[in-house]
């Protein structure tokens, strides 16, 4: 049977390898799509300008106002911040800005002396710590309530 | 440099020890995110606007889905294939029962149509047209493969770095030595005591994935969690939390999962025989070790 473990190396790398081979190239980051697009949103616009001599003033109302909003989130064990970008109604990006949270990240890394002692090493990353979220939701619903578009 | 950011209801935390310039690292570290966000736009669950939720909309009739899709799929298939079925990426509606059905940013609950029985063999991939073809309406979760499959795109943008950890809420891997140059030394979470940590082990260019039922209990049902038995639909409980590792993250994030739904006895075979390496716990809080770690 010692082959078997083979087979399922062989699957991951050849999923990786697909991704790379279809036109997922690295280079296309959320900044590279969307500057070609506002370029050929605008181009458009300009076109459409010159040629009908009309401009279609219709824009649907969006639910949100484009950009990055900051929210908070508290609970017992501290308080986070999160960045949330909005373009278009959709979140596109939530980046965690402040972390002062008593929580895995500082006690993992100043974990009880005893530990660091019995295992001679300081660790920082721990494997099955999944965070618990409701504290991040709560910082990004702060933020979509800013970004809420009360004309709109 | 350290970065975080939220993906999948979890919290992706990205490391790199690099002599490398700010912006130079800091592009790569973006390119990084930028895979999980590629993949959960395709393999999400609890969005309609998924590809992988666009493409269930049509039972019977072949859909063409992209790599980010297909591939996480074909790799879940062939696991419930191997355990016959106890692994199943068809669980999804199982789950969305069980109240695993809300969205972690926008909150909203998402219910979708389902037959009554379902299994692995309703879905049929085609490698040659890469298409999906439903023969029954179903909810397909991903759960235990798409964030390790995530966590491997990541790992391959940053591996030019002396090291690096993309660590997705406790599914990680690591790649090179830390800032001392040794390989990375990584806790392993202790499951019922939150700020400690039970053994730890040394890795490097490997991942390291953990299913434990001491995170994620089920919302509507007591003594219930996220790693369900699609036969019974009961969550086993032989182990409280398995960590495997593997050399990619969607392996060991899979084979985490299918040694916990499969108990003592038999997780521990399978891991031998798949010359895995393993830390598993029991609720008692003995701990087994597979592969000489």
């Amino acid at each position: 049977m010692k082959k078997m473990d083979k087979k399922w190396v062989i699957l991951c790398s050849t999923a990786i390898a697909a991704i790379y081979a279809a036109d997922y190239v690295s280079t296309d980051t959320q900044a590279a799509i969307d500057q070609p697009m506002q370029h050929i949103a605008n181009n458009v616009q300009k076109y459409h300008k010159s040629n009908n001599n009309k401009v279609i003033n219709r824009t649907p109302k969006s639910l949100y106002k484009n950009g990055t909003y900051i929210g908070t989130g508290t609970n017992r064990r501290g308080s986070i911040d999160v960045a949330v970008t909005i373009k278009n109604d959709k979140v596109i990006n939530v980046e965690i800005s402040n972390f002062e949270m008593h929580y895995s990240e500082s006690d993992i890394v100043e974990l009880p002396n005893e530990v660091v002692q019995n295992q001679s090493a300081k660790v920082t990353n721990v494997s099955g710590a999944t965070y618990s979220t409701k504290a991040f939701e709560d910082a990004v619903q702060d933020a979509l309530y800013q970004a809420k578009n009360v004309a709109g | 440099m350290k970065k975080t950011k939220l993906y999948m209801d979890t919290v992706v935390d990205i490391q790199v020890v690099t002599r490398k310039s700010r912006e130079e690292t800091e592009a790569k570290i973006n390119r990084a995110f930028h895979a999980f966000q590629k993949v959960e736009q395709a393999c999400s669950r609890f969005t309609s606007s998924s590809e992988l939720m666009q493409a269930c909309q049509k039972v019977g009739t072949p859909v063409e889905i992209s790599p980010f899709l297909f591939e996480p799929l074909f790799f879940a298939i062939e696991i419930a294939k191997l355990t016959e079925g106890l692994f199943d990426p068809t669980v999804g509606k199982i789950m969305e029962e069980g109240g695993f059905n809300r969205h972690y940013v926008t909150g909203k609950i998402i219910e979708s149509p389902s037959s009554a029985s379902v299994s692995y063999q309703d879905i049929v991939l085609n490698p040659q047209t890469h298409t999906l073809t439903l023969r029954k309406p179903l909810v397909i979760d991903l759960g235990a493969v798409a964030k390790g499959f995530a966590i491997d795109l990541a790992a391959k943008e940053l591996k030019e770095f002396d090291g690096f950890v993309v660590n997705a809420g406790g599914d990680l891997f690591a790649g090179g030595v830390d800032q001392n140059g040794d390989p990375w030394n990584i806790g392993i979470q202790h499951p019922q005591q939150k700020d400690t940590i039970i053994g730890s082990i040394k890795i490097s260019d490997e991942a390291i994935c953990t299913s434990g039922s001491y995170e994620r209990r089920n919302p509507n049902r007591l003594g219930s969690h996220h790693l369900v038995n699609p036969k019974t639909k009961q969550s086993p409980n032989e182990w409280t939390s398995c960590s495997v590792i593997a050399p990619f993250a969607m392996m060991a994030d899979a084979f985490s999962t299918v040694s916990f739904l499969l108990g003592v006895k038999k997780g521990r075979s399978l891991l031998k025989e798949l010359n895995l390496k393993g830390f598993l716990i029991t609720p008692e809080l003995q701990i087994s070790k597979v592969g000489g770690i």
